[in-house]
């Protein structure tokens, strides 16, 4: 009984043993593997792969794979540098340039608009167009016109561009010297005009309640407690109105976040406006 | 030929079962658990050495409120900085003036009778992350963090 078992169970492993006659780590079976990563949007291990093949298997698809590896795992200066390996007659050379692009837009997005005059066909110059003007709404302030801004989107994309382009022109700030203001006339108003009206008005009640004792207590002719509460209330009144000014300076700087992070959401979407290549199929 | 095998397998089992048994002068006993949250602002330096004159306003604010307000009310701030680090922090960062008013300021935050915490970043602990750069009143040392963001601590 324990031989029939022992036999039944080393059969399997000689007829599925390794065989020596194949060999995994062969530069077409590497690619295939690594092919398999990129599909699978491990750009980490597949940059990997393909690196240790780049130089036995000479292929512009694994160049522009390795470039558009890097770039995804933030490794700009790889990715840049990889662009030398495609050569100018190569179909993708363009989109290397482009890719380049997008690599200096997000390591430094003002640093953009000196390749708005560099030829390139058609099709990819719109897409140029399109990655440099939506830069500028990266910078302090924007240089163009709203017209000139929108002409090379499409309708739908056009439309977020001019949110975006409305949001960056006007964006909807509140002033700090406002907030202290309406703080310093009436305590808690100035969170308020924030929009943080539960600190506004624990801010009123506070102040009020203190300014209310140091009243009543001067009336009463205890002037010791009177001035605890006088000073007491003096220092949340001030603080009231410290605190509200820089509640609205951090208003502000969540503005600038959120338009910042929504326009990357937009431009990952929209991959940079990369040409579109079905590696995967 | 194989019950010999079978005998030796199960020898070589029961003596590495008795080898690493329970032995007598390392008995297994019920480990000393406690569900108690460390209470480290209760072993607070209360030192009073200082560099300057700056130095001893701030640490008399500090051991004043430590003394009459943090130890009695306990680990209660749901704030990170807690109040008192905040106000320790916010005077290193900008002076006693503007510290004890950003302090004000946060103690009235802390007090929000509606707490409406909601727009503040959390760390893992679930105390709301509420540093003192963001009070200095300069615009360039604010560093805004959405509030779905987990800080690590």
């Amino acid at each position: 009984m324990i031989k029939i078992l022992v036999i039944f169970l080393l059969i399997p492993f000689c007829i599925y043993s390794q065989s020596k006659s194949i060999n995994f780590h062969s530069p077409e079976n590497k690619k295939k593997f690594a092919d398999l990563l990129f599909c699978e949007g491990d750009y980490l291990r597949a940059v990997e792969e393909y690196e240790s093949i780049r130089d036995v298997i000479k292929n512009d698809t694994i160049d522009i794979k390795i470039m558009y590896c890097y770039s995804e795992i933030g490794l700009f200066n790889e990715s840049n540098n990889s662009l030398k390996r495609i050569s100018s007659n190569s179909p993708f050379r363009w989109a290397g340039l482009h890719l380049r692009l997008k690599n200096k837009l997000i390591e430094n997005p003002k640093g953009l608009r000196v390749f708005h005059d560099m030829p390139s066909p058609p099709d990819m110059s719109e897409r140029r167009q399109k990655l440099i003007l939506t830069s500028n709404l990266f910078d302090e302030e924007i240089i163009y016109e709203k017209e000139d801004f929108l002409y090379v989107f499409e309708k739908g994309e056009g439309q977020t561009i001019s949110y975006f382009y409305d949001l960056k022109k006007n964006p909807p700030y509140k002033s700090p010297a406002l907030a202290g203001f309406f703080s310093a006339v009436i305590p808690g108003s100035g969170k308020m005009y924030v929009g943080e009206w539960g600190d506004g008005i624990t801010a009123l009640l506070v102040t009020g309640l203190l300014a209310f004792l140091a009243y009543d207590n001067f009336k009463a002719n205890h002037n010791t407690r009177a001035w605890i509460f006088t000073g007491l209330g003096s220092f949340f009144y001030a603080g009231n109105i410290y605190g509200s000014i820089a509640s609205a300076q951090i208003f502000n700087a969540r503005i600038d976040f959120e338009f910042r992070d929504g326009l990357n959401l937009f431009l990952q979407q929209k991959n940079y406006f990369m040409p579109e290549y079905d590696f995967c199929n | 030929m194989i019950k010999s095998n079978l005998k030796i397998f199960f020898l070589i089992i029961l003596i590495s079962t008795s080898a690493f048994c329970q032995l007598d002068n390392l008995k297994w006993e019920k480990a000393e658990l406690s569900y108690e949250k460390p209470d480290n602002f209760r072993h607070r330096d209360y030192s009073f050495v200082f560099d300057d004159t700056g130095d001893f306003l701030k640490k008399t604010i500090a051991y004043t409120y430590w003394f009459f307000i943090s130890d009695v009310d306990g680990d209660n701030c749901p704030f990170r900085p807690s109040c008192s680090a905040f106000l320790v922090q916010s005077i290193e960062k900008t002076n006693i003036a503007q510290g004890m008013l950003a302090f004000f300021d946060r103690f009235t935050r802390d007090m929000n009778l509606y707490k409406g915490h909601n727009q503040y970043p959390r760390f893992k602990s679930s105390h709301y992350y509420d540093p003192p750069q963001n009070y200095t009143l300069n615009q360039g040392t604010i560093k805004y963090l959405p509030s779905a963001q987990i800080v690590e601590e």
